[in-house]
């Protein structure tokens, strides 16, 4: 393809032969062989421009010179390895961290919700439920009863869609034979339909489908890959959901796992009656599920607006039915109380991950635009160095006839080159970041980079290869022809402005370069406050691991922890073992008010009255290694049938139980139906994450209170905890082979995922601001190196009438030490603004932390002597004769 | 660039009327280079001066647009030269080129020859 049709020597050949044609000619018309052959070549013309017009115009002489300049690019690059290798890396480094944070923020922040024309939907809120109602959030969860009134009332939305999770984490599944877990949601009928998600296999839910309850289930993409291999014959397949059977009717479009933050849904099935299928994962309450609890506020919301009306109107015809429906089932609104009032908000992105995600993405997207700033200078210093030494080439080429827009384009290539394979580099380099960012940051929906990502990246390539080619472009050109002909080394050189925009560029590299190093020395410092607070127990040597048996009565489900805590004493290596209703660390807590004596406390001043309760089973205390600082721990004695105890900490001690010895008062829920006798006081411990401070807290003797549902089982071990595992999921099969463990982990790790995003934040921070350290540094080095090198003549005078060596290493590093200072001043307050927006993220650390700034300026301050110190050692050693005799 | 005897009976050629020229004496069959050079030259009773690089470069643009084909050959007088004759799309492409060579002459002619309007100084 890349050939001519015919090559220049056919051509040169045709030339030849025209030229014996004519001398024959010639001849043949008197004249002798010299004078016919002089005249032939004469009368052409010239031979050299014709075959030049040849060349020129053959169909692929533009290709053709392009590959030709493509070749020279990569010859002279080739002869500067070092160079290359550089610039190329560092770009990749600097343009691959901004594509995988860019892409993570892309997925997270800017992409819409993956259903049809999501500018229509919206979440519906409300301001605050009624009294005396239960609410899993009490902004973002209605009522059955409010659901079913709403879906009535079409003009507003239609349709209205219902969801809401069968369990607070995961759910117990069973495909074969073997119990697993998977997150599952409940929703209405017209769910899919309403939504537009596209089915690519099978069907979704009809409003029959959710009246009827019926058994069906559609499984997600993603659930369909992981656990089926994309078996088109999973329809019809039976998937037990807590020991019901359903079947698989449908596949939901690729991407889409649920409308909520972080959703990685694995299946859906419709709204269900049964009890095992409550809302939630919850035990039923008085008899009643989701549906008749109209006490119980627990379904999430969303709607399509009616075609033709806007969210206004809408609203308008749901606000007064939402008011009515709220009151059903409670009675009347009591005298002064404020009516709950619905809102809908925005549905076309995630609505939680900009709260979760978008600081911590929106500075470090602001951080690796930085690095990028860096090496963007680096590589165009790099480039000015280079060039500035080419300088005398350019001036040849110029004299022999280059014009300046063959050196641009020359300039430009080796650009482009560069950037192409810093560019396919920093792609590479992504896609592995961001895999490892989505594992770290347990955001399960897709991260890799898509079609904007990608446009993205190339703006920034081709905007980087136009500074390339272009910044190097006015020292190359500077030099003109006449450059050429000069030989001093020291005057081509001797260029002031060209330095002077080098020490500025190096300056603010070194003024990002403390910006970035405090940033990530706050973070780092903060993770490492985090990781060293004591969670106020023997943390090491726990696991837990949750179970939710199938039980229906309160003696059936105590009998079942009974026999299961027993069973598990027993496994050799346990030290002790024990349960809970929640876990520790998981980020819930249950918050209620309580009563102290038989009435809720005063609390002086705006104290709250917030209490934090748990259930827990017998050795609780002991088995967590919290200290029992009066009374004893929750017993096996303590029974259904022995007097109800209770256990508070110190918090709530001394806010509701002051100057008193708390062993022996009553303690009991706000609406005075349970009360206890409290016969403990442990020590404020880490309860629902490793960043909170103690508040008030109890605990009820899960034998003791009337509780049917899952259960954290805590064991001590010795050894590793995660070893107990299997012995603990045979024990439990033994009692329910369709048990799953669910969660398992130790409680370490369960305490480590509240602050995961901490971790996660301040491991990139500290990546990225190592590798501005590294590029500053390789930047600087170059730049002193070069100037060195170009001040050889210089220097080699200065020894040469007595300047002493030392003098010469001063005046190297005096140079560099002075930038450092320029950019140290800039630095500084930068940071400064930096560490102000980072406040909310730090914890046991002020913004202004003097120690962090003083490392972070000590780190750059080295980086920049290590970068001078072979530069002025090559300096001191210099040849003063063999320096002159450079001139 | 080509050093050409200045000869005032000879004109340059106009844009594009070389490649007519080519087509009209590839008609007589094929022909190479140089044979092309020399028929216009004559057939021009010598008034027309034929750049000889421009020559090859129009025969081998009228080969790109595959008007005319090539291939190599011998000379009547036993030397090796690339001859080059006229394809079909060749000879359409001549009939209608001298058809608007035709017409533009023929508009010139009118111009020149109408001799009003026009105050010839010197002639």
């Amino acid at each position: 393809m890349f050939r001519r049709k015919r090559s220049a020597e056919d051509f040169r050949a045709e030339i030849e032969a025209h030229l014996a044609l004519e001398a024959d000619e010639l001849k043949r018309e008197g004249l002798d062989d010299d004078e016919a052959r002089w005249k032939a070549r004469r009368e052409f013309g010239n031979v050299r421009a014709a075959q030049e017009r040849f060349y020129m115009r053959g169909r692929w002489a533009g290709l053709d010179k392009l590959l030709r300049e493509l070749r020279f690019g990569l010859r002279s690059l080739r002869q500067s390895p070092g160079f290359a290798a550089t610039a190329i890396l560092t770009l990749a480094l600097g343009i691959g961290a901004n594509t995988a944070v860019f892409s993570v923020m892309n997925a997270v922040l800017l992409k819409s919700l993956p259903v049809a024309d999501a500018n229509r939907l919206v979440y519906l809120r409300t301001s605050n439920p009624p009294r005396g109602t239960g609410t899993i959030d009490s902004h973002e969860t209605f009522s059955y009863p409010v659901y079913d009134a709403l879906r009535q009332q079409q003009r507003g939305l239609s349709p209205l869609m219902a969801y809401v999770p069968l369990s607070g984490s995961k759910v117990a599944v069973r495909v074969g034979a073997q119990p697993e877990e998977a997150e599952g949601d409940m929703v209405s009928g017209t769910f899919f339909s309403g939504l537009g998600v596209n089915l690519p296999l099978g069907r979704g839910f009809s409003s029959q489908d959710e009246t009827r309850h019926a058994p069906l289930a559609v499984i997600s993409y993603n659930y369909w890959t992981r656990r089926f291999a994309r078996d088109p014959g999973v329809l019809g397949k039976a998937l037990y959901v807590n020991g019901v059977p359903t079947t698989i009717v449908g596949v939901a479009a690729e991407g889409f796992e649920g409308v909520e933050v972080g959703g990685s849904t694995d299946f859906w099935i419709p709204l269900q009656s049964r009890p095992e299928l409550n809302a939630w994962g919850n035990p039923l309450e008085d008899g009643k599920n989701y549906i008749s609890d109209s006490t119980w506020w627990c379904l999430r919301l969303i709607g399509r607006l009616a075609p033709g009306v806007n969210r206004a109107q809408a609203l308008a015809q749901l606000q007064p039915v939402f008011q009515t429906s709220a009151y059903l089932g409670l009675g009347s609104p009591m005298q002064g109380e404020k009516p709950p009032v619905v809102s809908l908000d925005d549905a076309k992105n995630f609505p939680g991950y900009d709260e979760q995600f978008g600081r911590p993405l929106r500075m470090l997207m602001a951080m690796v635009g930085l690095v990028l700033l860096i090496a963007l200078a680096n590589v165009a210093m790099l480039l000015l160095a280079r060039n500035a030494t080419r300088q005398r080439e350019f001036s040849v080429r110029q004299a022999l006839g280059a014009g300046r827009g063959e050196l641009l384009r020359q300039l430009l290539m080796e650009s482009l080159i560069l950037v192409t394979a810093g560019g396919a580099l920093a792609w590479g380099f992504a896609e592995m970041a961001t895999r490892l960012l989505g594992r770290w940051a347990e955001i399960e929906s897709s991260l890799a980079p898509d079609k904007t990502v990608l446009l993205f990246t190339l703006s920034v390539l081709v905007l980087s290869a136009l500074l390339f080619g272009l910044a190097p472009l006015r020292v190359a050109l500077a030099g003109g022809a006449a450059l050429a002909l000069k030989t001093s080394a020291a005057t081509s050189h001797a260029d002031a402005g060209k330095s002077r925009t080098g020490k500025i560029v190096v300056a603010l590299q070194m003024a990002l370069c403390v910006v970035l190093l405090v940033g990530a020395g706050l973070l780092i410092r903060t993770l490492r406050n985090l990781e060293n607070t004591s969670l106020g127990m023997r943390v090491d040597g726990l696991v837990v691991f949750g179970v939710k048996p199938n039980i229906t009565s309160v003696p059936e489900g105590m009998t079942f922890y009974r026999n299961l805590m027993s069973k598990l004493r027993i496994l050799p290596g346990v030290e002790s073992v024990t349960v809970m209703e929640e876990r520790l660390g998981s980020g819930w807590s249950d918050n209620s008010d309580m009563r102290v004596d038989g009435r809720l406390p005063e609390v002086p001043g705006s104290g709250s009255r917030t209490v934090r309760s748990n259930v827990a089973g017998p050795d609780f205390f002991t088995t967590l290694g919290v200290p029992v600082l009066a009374g004893r721990d929750f017993a096996d004695s303590d029974s259904a049938s022995s007097p109800h105890v209770g256990i508070i900490n110190e918090q709530f001690a001394q806010r509701f139980l002051p100057h008193v010895n708390p062993l022996g008062h009553t303690i009991g829920t706000d609406d005075g139906r349970y009360t206890m006798t409290v016969v403990g006081v442990v020590k404020d411990h880490k309860y629902r994450s490793i960043d909170e401070t103690p508040i008030p807290m109890a605990w009820y003797m899960y034998a003791q209170i009337p509780m049917t549902g899952a259960m954290h089982v805590e064991m001590r071990v010795h050894g590793d905890p995660l070893a107990i595992l299997p012995a603990a999921r045979k024990t439990v099969q033994q009692m329910d082979p369709d048990l799953p463990l669910i969660r398992p982990m130790t409680q370490r790790a369960q305490f480590d995922t509240t602050i995961s995003q901490q971790t996660l934040f301040a491991r990139l921070a500290g990546f990225f601001g190592f590798l501005a350290v590294v590029l500053v540094a390789t930047g600087l080095y170059g730049t002193l190196a070069y100037r060195v090198s170009m001040r050889t003549a210089e220097i080699g005078v200065r020894m040469a009438v007595g300047a002493r060596r030392e003098q010469v290493v001063w005046m190297i590093l005096k140079d560099s030490l002075l930038l450092t200072a320029a950019g140290v001043a800039i630095g500084v307050p930068l940071a400064t603004l930096v560490g102000r927006a980072l406040a909310s993220s730090l914890y046991g650390i002020k913004p202004l932390d003097a120690m962090t700034y003083l490392l972070a300026v000590a780190g750059v301050a080295a980086v920049a002597l290590a970068a001078s110190a072979v530069p002025a050692g090559r300096a001191a050693t210099i040849d003063p004769i063999k320096a002159l005799r450079t001139e | 660039m080509a050093t050409q005897e200045n000869n005032d009976e000879r004109i340059a050629l106009l844009q594009g009327t070389l490649d007519l020229l080519i087509l009209k004496t590839l008609v007589l069959g094929p022909c190479h280079g140089q044979g092309v050079a020399r028929r216009i030259q004559r057939r021009s009773e010598d008034v027309f001066l034929v750049d000889h690089g421009s020559l090859y470069v129009a025969l081998q643009r009228l080969e790109d647009k595959k008007w005319i084909s090539a291939k190599w050959g011998v000379s009547e007088n036993n030397r090796k030269a690339r001859f080059y004759s006229l394809t079909a799309r060749g000879r359409e492409q001549l009939a209608e080129k001298t058809g608007e060579w035709r017409r533009l002459a023929r508009a010139m002619a009118l111009i020149l020859d109408s001799g009003s309007g026009l105050t010839g100084e010197g002639a």
